[in-house]
């Protein structure tokens, strides 16, 4: 049907269109062609009969005249003589036969060739000899009897005159016969002519006959050729027309479990997802749009999903219809849907996992810009899960995690979201809620949480810190709202656990001058308290170290050493976290320019150092980077910048411009990394445009890789997905022989973790770069 | 030895019945009947032979040609055959008790069988054809 597809009989059946046509010419060319010629002949023989049979008048009047002469009247007949003769040696041999007076002009003749009239006319000539001879001894008084006959007659008469009667009247009589025979003959060529007619028209005819059984026979068998093979086909093939569907094919109705008669018409709507019905029916009628999935139901009751190729073939005379090619695409679109989930979900619980969180609160965030309506964000964090934990097993863990998961999910409203972030914190997305409900809905919690749980043949109470945190139509983003419902939440369990707290906008000021930490960092970072520790990251393939991840560390005379969790978020909140990522940069570059000093380490060995959001968001960060790859001298692609995924998809103007710091950086040589990559929400559209040498695969996955199918799912996707981009897969937090194999074997490129190395300052870790990492003596290190 | 003689039996039996069948055809189909062959030719008939037994006569007439030529065949008279008054046919009405056979005219080439039974006596065979028994087209059969 389509132009330059397979069409094993098209020229065929042209060839045979051909023929029918060529054998209608050549048998009408053939016969026209006869009857012109036929005529023409006939024309010919009219002549010759008529000077044959006027042969016989002019032997009459010979005798007439030489009677005529003999009495003594006025007549002629030498010229007559002379016509019989010429007329007789015309009729033989061919030639002009003379004109008579009175009668005929002259006419040309052809030879006789017939052989039965040429013998005759070979007679008659001799008979005309004979009798102008004998006419001319009359006429001369010369006994006739001296006239030498040579037609071989010979009269048994003396009489001159009856002598001359008898000659004339065998030469009529020869005439007579000769214009018989030719005339005879013409009437044969005319009857063979009709016959020849007959026998084209009835060959000709035979011929179309025969070789239209062949075009039908051709049709068919190209008819059948092509039913065999939609028939045969998997996919199935519906034809729509104006009324509806018009054709299916078998794989249709074998699908289905209903007949071909059932399906055609409006039939096979009938078994089209309700939800898909307008869709597939305005399909059909315009050809529009070119694909399309929809369901139908099979024989056994379920949906199948169907991918439709659509073509609108009305305009093509020879269909006439809108075309469906489909596919039965329904493992296909379970494998989607499977890999969807578990990209979006958590394996233990099955709740929406921090990706889904987010897209959920950004749709969340927009509908409240448009509707004006309140929501609010609640982090969870179980008080005293690790002990849990650490004195049951993981198996118990994991089913304290499971449990605690249903009573949130039944908890909530069905329109609002749990979700698990990861270990034991929880996320709440409360739609349309304003801090009443918010509480009302974080009281239930703490309640139905406060019921014992029986793990591992023990009973156990577990309690909550929950951090609310309200939106009422300001600017705050997703991240935002997460970032200080967290320091709610820390604000609940500092303050004693088993409670909520509700975020307000000096919480994380307070909280840090409640906890003092603050001025401490501001204090610390003057007085040098801020330290850098570097964890190796290792080619996987070479187990040489690549490059270290930069962490800062903090010692405070007070607190001892403070982990980053604790004091990162506080910097954050309070924007202290850009003085203290200048700090980074700069310490770090610093010691990079050491180790580049150093010879014994590779040109490309890279310092990797995070960078906050907040740090791109003002502007200005890629001179300050200038600046410090200038003072230290460090190569630009010696230097790597990590980056979360928010900071890169941020909409707005800030987004902009941190997208285009970032640009001008990779542009000047400086390696782009996307750190705990997994756990936001990145788009592959926005990926791909935005400058990165490395996506860093979150270690919550990396960690359940070895043992949670899903999660090793998820992992070696991602691992994938780099792959795809053209970047660097590098898998963080390694903990165990297991992990690292799983991950090698999904092809990961380099990783680190514990297994390597554990970060330690600059002069502890030299040692780990300068050999390739053995990950057994490094996890003892 | 009884088988042969039953063999012998049959084959005589066969020989018998074969004779008297042969036998039976000759009785039926008579004295073999007297051939005479014409040609007809401008403008002449042959006939041999000339002369012939009574009885039955086949005559064979072969048309030489090349005019059609018919052939009557008629008792003698000693007037000779009376002409019609056009004075270049026999007057066929004239001789119609003399008349014995007639062949209509046919094309050269064309050869007719004449089967007659002829008691004794002189007949006359001709053509009949404009001027042609005139021009010379007769001859005589005598039946002894």
């Amino acid at each position: 049907m389509t132009h330059g597809s397979f069409q094993p009989f098209r020229s065929r059946g042209r060839r045979v269109l051909l023929a029918i046509l060529c054998t209608f010419v050549l048998s009408s060319a053939l016969s026209v062609g006869l009857s012109i010629w036929s005529t023409s002949r006939s024309q010919h023989k009219a002549a010759v009969v008529e000077i044959a049979g006027r042969q016989r008048t002019l032997a009459e009047r010979y005798v007439l005249q030489i009677l005529l002469v003999k009495a003594g009247r006025q007549a002629d007949p030498y010229v007559l003589a002379r016509d019989l003769k010429g007329s007789a040696t015309a009729l033989l041999n061919g030639g002009t036969a003379p004109a008579v007076f009175g009668d005929d002009d002259s006419v040309s003749l052809e030879a006789q060739r017939n052989a039965v009239a040429r013998a005759q006319l070979v007679q008659e000539e001799k008979l005309v000899n004979d009798l102008t001879a004998t006419g001319a001894a009359i006429l001369e008084h010369r006994p006739v009897s001296s006239v030498r006959l040579t037609a071989g007659e010979h009269p048994v008469i003396s009489d001159p005159i009856e002598r001359l009667r008898i000659i004339a009247a065998l030469t009529s009589n020869m005439a007579l016969n000769a214009t018989r025979t030719i005339a005879s003959a013409t009437d044969q060529n005319i009857a063979n002519l009709i016959v020849l007619q007959i026998g084209l028209g009835v060959g000709g005819f035979l011929l179309s006959l025969l070789l239209a059984w062949a075009l039908i026979a051709t049709t068919k068998r190209q008819t059948a050729h092509f039913r065999s093979v939609v028939d045969a086909s998997t996919d199935l093939v519906l034809a729509f027309g104006a009324k509806g569907c018009r054709y299916v094919s078998p794989s249709v109705a074998r699908m289905t479990g209903r007949t071909e008669a059932e399906l055609l018409g409006d039939g096979v709507f009938e078994i089209v997802h309700e939800d898909d019905r307008g869709a597939v029916r305005a399909a059909a009628e315009q050809g529009d749009p070119p694909e399309l999935v929809f369901r139908v139901l099979d024989t056994s009751g379920a949906w199948r999903e169907l991918e439709a190729r659509v073509s609108d073939l009305r305009r093509d005379r020879q269909v006439r219809s809108v075309v469906f090619n489909t596919r039965d695409v329904t493992e296909r679109v379970r494998l989607e849907e499977q890999l969807t989930r578990q990209a979006f979900h958590d394996g233990l619980t099955d709740l929406p996992n921090r990706a889904l969180f987010r897209d959920r609160l950004d749709h969340a965030l927009a509908r409240s810009g448009r509707s004006a309506e309140p929501l609010a964000v609640m982090l969870v964090d179980l008080d005293g899960f690790k002990q849990v934990n650490d004195s049951l097993g993981h198996d118990a863990g994991d089913q304290l995690l499971q449990e605690v998961a249903r009573r949130f999910a039944t908890s909530v409203r069905s329109s609002d979201t749990v979700a698990r972030f990861g270990g034991d914190e929880f996320a709440v997305l409360l739609e349309g809620a304003d801090e009443r409900q918010a509480v009302s809905t974080a009281e239930r919690l703490l309640e139905n949480l406060a019921s014992s749980i029986t793990v591992a043949a023990r009973e156990l109470v577990l309690t909550a810190s929950i951090g609310v945190v309200l939106h009422n139509g300001g600017s705050e983003g997703g991240e935002d709202l997460i970032r200080d419902a967290d320091i709610a939440m820390y604000a609940a369990k500092e303050g004693g656990r088993a409670r909520y707290a509700v975020f307000h906008h000096d919480m994380a000021r307070e909280l840090g001058e409640l906890l003092g930490i603050e001025h401490e960092l501001r204090v610390g970072l003057e007085r040098g308290e801020f330290s850098l520790h570097y964890q190796p990251m290792v080619d996987l393939e070479s187990s040489r170290v690549i490059g270290v991840e930069t962490l800062l560390r903090w010692d405070s005379p007070a607190r001892g050493s403070v982990p980053p969790n604790r004091f990162i978020p506080v910097a954050e909140s309070t924007g202290l976290i850009v003085e203290l990522g200048e700090f980074v940069l700069r310490e770090g570059c610093k010691q990079a320019s050491l180790w580049l000093a150093d010879e014994s380490l590779d040109h490309d060995f890279v310092t990797w150092i995070n960078v906050s959001p907040r740090q791109l968001a003002p502007g200005g960060f890629s001179t300050r980077v200038h600046q410090a790859l200038a003072d230290t001298g460090v190569p630009p692609h010696c230097l790597g910048l990590e980056i979360t995924e928010s900071a890169i998809v941020e909409p707005g103007a800030a987004g902009d411009r941190a997208r285009h710091e970032l640009e001008e950086l990779h542009a000047l040589g400086v390696r782009i990394a996307i750190d705990d990559f997994g756990t936001g929400f990145s788009s592959l559209g926005q990926l791909r445009h935005i400058p990165i040498d490395m996506i860093k695969v979150d270690r919550s996955f990396v960690q359940g890789a070895e043992l949670d199918a899903k999660d090793a799912t998820i992992t070696s996707n991602l691992i994938s997905l780099a792959h795809a981009l053209n970047v660097v897969a590098v898998a963080e937090g390694i903990e165990s022989t297991g992990q690292l194999e799983s991950l090698r074997q999904f092809g990961c490129d380099s990783a680190q973790g514990f297994l390597f190395a554990r970060p330690a300052p600059a002069a502890e870790i030299y040692k780990v770069l300068l050999s390739p990492v053995d990950e057994a003596t490094s996890t003892a290190a | 030895m009884r088988r042969a003689s039953i063999f012998v039996l049959i084959l005589g039996g066969a020989a018998l019945a074969c004779v008297l069948t042969a036998c039976g055809s000759r009785q039926a189909a008579g004295p073999a009947p007297s051939l005479v062959r014409v040609k007809e030719s401008d403008y002449r008939i042959v006939l041999r032979p000339a002369r012939i037994h009574a009885g039955r006569v086949r005559i064979t007439v072969d048309n030489l040609g090349p005019a059609n030529h018919e052939l009557i065949l008629v008792h003698a008279l000693r007037a000779g055959l009376p002409v019609r008054t056009d004075g270049l046919t026999v007057n066929e009405e004239a001789l119609q008790s003399d008349e014995v056979a007639a062949l209509e005219p046919a094309v050269p080439g064309t050869i007719r069988h004449l089967d007659v039974d002829l008691p004794k006596g002189d007949y006359e065979v001709f053509c009949n054809m404009a001027g042609h028994y005139m021009g010379g087209m007769r001859a005589f059969l005598v039946v002894t």
